[in-house]
């Protein structure tokens, strides 16, 4: 052989073709999971029947139709963040396919940037099938309505039955929905990063969905430990030196709950959806870094 | 003076026990020189360090003490795998994909596309002779296809060392003979082989050098045949010889002052025997 490197391009500290190539590798690994297919489904029909709960005013139903749908939404993705990425590593190590891959001219941070982004490709095309499905029986039933509507004040003054159209309209889709869905996006996103972090040192998937199960509960607590914690409220060094410990470690992932406040009519402000959106990003950015680092040092 | 196709200098990896004060000394104080075009067998029992000296030598974990240099680059930088194909002993791979997907994967690893890695595929499929089976998934392999085209990705991008970790494990013969033809074929092709292994009839047929690793220390070292060669004996082996020939063979031996240690029938392998009778049978 003639050159140094027989068929292979010049190496590039870092290639976006490798990144993507372990990406659609990923992705595909994952959507053969029968658990994403079971869950998945599992959702859809819980959003699809929402559609037929209570009834008694529409803005109950959509109400309901809301809080159902997008509280399946969270869940879900947040479930598969979490069970699709706890496998990834250990799944690679036992089978030993990371050390085919990374005995190639393949930096670790590469590896584990596109399995991160194949996770995150695949809760991005969950959360794109479940949003639609939500917003069409979303959008059906407004037609339904809106029609029932008109037909009932047929005989009432175009004013009045103009006002009782935009209050239909007002309860059903609206562009509040959008920011909310993006939240449990970015939400699972981080969930996803945290469970790749756990995951590079865990022995098995197991041990990285058990803590993960923790981590989300007591992260839903987060807030509340903070604020004990910088108020000074508790009583003892133990209890400050806990809450400090889950102030500092954990995510806040209260703060990614907006679906109550969409379900009840409120608006989102822009500036409550970019500050949501900056911290998910933060978080997710962060723990794939503290994975990428623990990853390094990893004997593999 | 060209580099050689791996430097390994004092290396020493030792594996801490967590919650002991004991560790684990895998491999101690190791030096060793694999010079480009040649087989290499590292040899030893399980646990002798085999696997671990490969591991350090692709990087994939690091030395406690002592360095390790793939054509003169340190083994610890990513760069140094460009020159590297790697199989591990018994993988896996991903299951779901089919072999010509494997390999597509693999490829794009190393910087490969278009024209220039579907007719590597190609190339590859054929010489290991996968090609009718590309379409298939991995699931579907037997072990030895899973060998097979274990050794069609560590040759994808064309390397000038391929690292075997016991390339024939768990392979039934026929298997076992192929992977050895393959390996003999990429030593004429030039390529530098270092493989690990156990079983010491196959590495005597493959290796140019070997070492042999217990408990973490070579604790031999250099060509084959001089290893293994008995300094006062000699072999003739007759054919078609008469009993009268072998006589006055002997009796020339025995009015001289050598000692005629055995006379025997010759015999082929068992493991000739089995591919003999298993290979008579059509193909199914």
């Amino acid at each position: 052989m003639s050159s140094d490197t027989g068929a292979l391009a010049r190496h590039r500290a870092f290639s976006f073709s490798r990144v993507y190539a372990i990406t659609i590798n990923t992705l595909t690994e994952l959507t053969r999971l029968k658990v994403f297919y079971f869950l998945l489904i599992f959702a859809l029909l819980l959003i699809g029947s929402s559609i037929f709960m209570a009834q008694l005013t529409f803005q109950q139903e959509f109400q309901i139709l809301k809080d159902v749908s997008l509280g399946a939404m969270s869940i879900f993705t947040s479930l598969l963040a979490i069970v699709a990425t706890a496998r990834l590593i250990p799944q690679d190590i036992e089978d030993r396919t990371v050390y085919t891959i990374l005995a190639k001219p393949v930096p670790r941070f590469e590896y584990l940037l596109g399995k991160i982004a194949g996770v995150l490709l695949l809760l991005a095309i969950s959360t794109l099938i479940m949003s639609s499905v939500f917003l069409a029986v979303l959008y059906t039933r407004e037609q339904t309505v809106l029609h029932e509507t008109v037909r009932q004040m047929s005989k009432a003054p175009r004013e009045q039955v103009d006002d009782a159209l935009r209050a239909v309209r007002s309860s059903a889709l609206n562009i509040d929905l959008f920011p909310g869905i993006t939240v449990i996006y970015l939400k699972a996103c981080l969930l996803a990063a945290l469970t790749l972090f756990v995951s590079t040192f865990a022995t098995t998937s197991i041990f990285t969905i058990v803590v993960m199960t923790f981590i989300y509960f007591i992260g839903h607590l987060q807030a509340t430990a903070r604020e004990y914690w910088l108020q000074g409220h508790s009583s003892g060094w133990i209890t400050h030196g806990f809450l400090a410990v889950v102030a500092l470690i954990f995510p806040d992932l209260q703060a990614f709950n907006l679906v109550d406040d969409i379900v009840a009519g409120a608006a989102i402000s822009l500036g409550l959806f970019a500050k949501t959106a900056v911290l998910g990003i933060f978080y997710t950015t962060i723990y794939t870094l503290l994975a990428v680092f623990v990853f390094y040092g990893k004997e593999l | 003076m060209t580099d050689p196709a791996i430097a390994v200098r004092g290396l020493t990896k030792i594996f801490p026990v967590p919650l002991h004060r004991q560790s684990i000394v895998a491999v101690r104080d190791l030096d060793l020189r694999v010079e480009p075009g040649e087989v290499y067998g590292l040899l030893g029992p399980n646990g002798s360090g085999k696997s671990t000296t490969l591991k350090i030598i692709l990087g994939l974990v690091s030395p406690t003490r002592g360095c390790t240099e793939i054509f003169g680059r340190d083994s610890r930088l990513v760069k140094s795998r460009e020159a590297v194909g790697f199989l591990p002993e018994n993988p896996y791979f991903y299951k779901y994909l089919s072999g010509e997907e494997t390999l597509r994967f693999f490829g794009r690893l190393c910087g490969l596309g278009g024209v220039q890695l579907k007719n590597r595929i190609d190339e590859l499929l054929e010489l290991v002779g996968l090609t009718k089976a590309r379409k298939r998934r991995l699931g579907t392999y037997s072990k030895g296809m899973l060998q097979r085209i274990g050794l069609a990705q560590a040759l994808i991008h064309e390397p000038k060392l391929v690292v075997l970790d016991e390339p024939t494990a768990g392979v039934d013969p026929a298997g076992s003979r192929e992977i050895r033809d393959l390996i003999v074929d990429l030593k004429r092709r030039g390529i530098t082989v270092l493989l690990s292994s156990h079983l010491l009839a196959q590495a005597q047929e493959m290796c140019d050098r070997v070492g042999i690793l217990a408990d973490g220390v070579l604790v031999r070292e250099g060509r084959l045949q001089e290893l293994i060669a008995i300094e006062n004996q000699t072999e003739l082996v007759l054919a078609d010889a008469s009993s009268q020939l072998v006589e006055e063979i002997e009796s020339l031996i025995n009015r001289s002052n050598a000692k005629l240690i055995e006379r025997r029938k010759s015999t082929t392998t068992l493991e000739r025997l089995f591919l003999d009778a298993t290979t008579e049978r059509p193909k199914s």
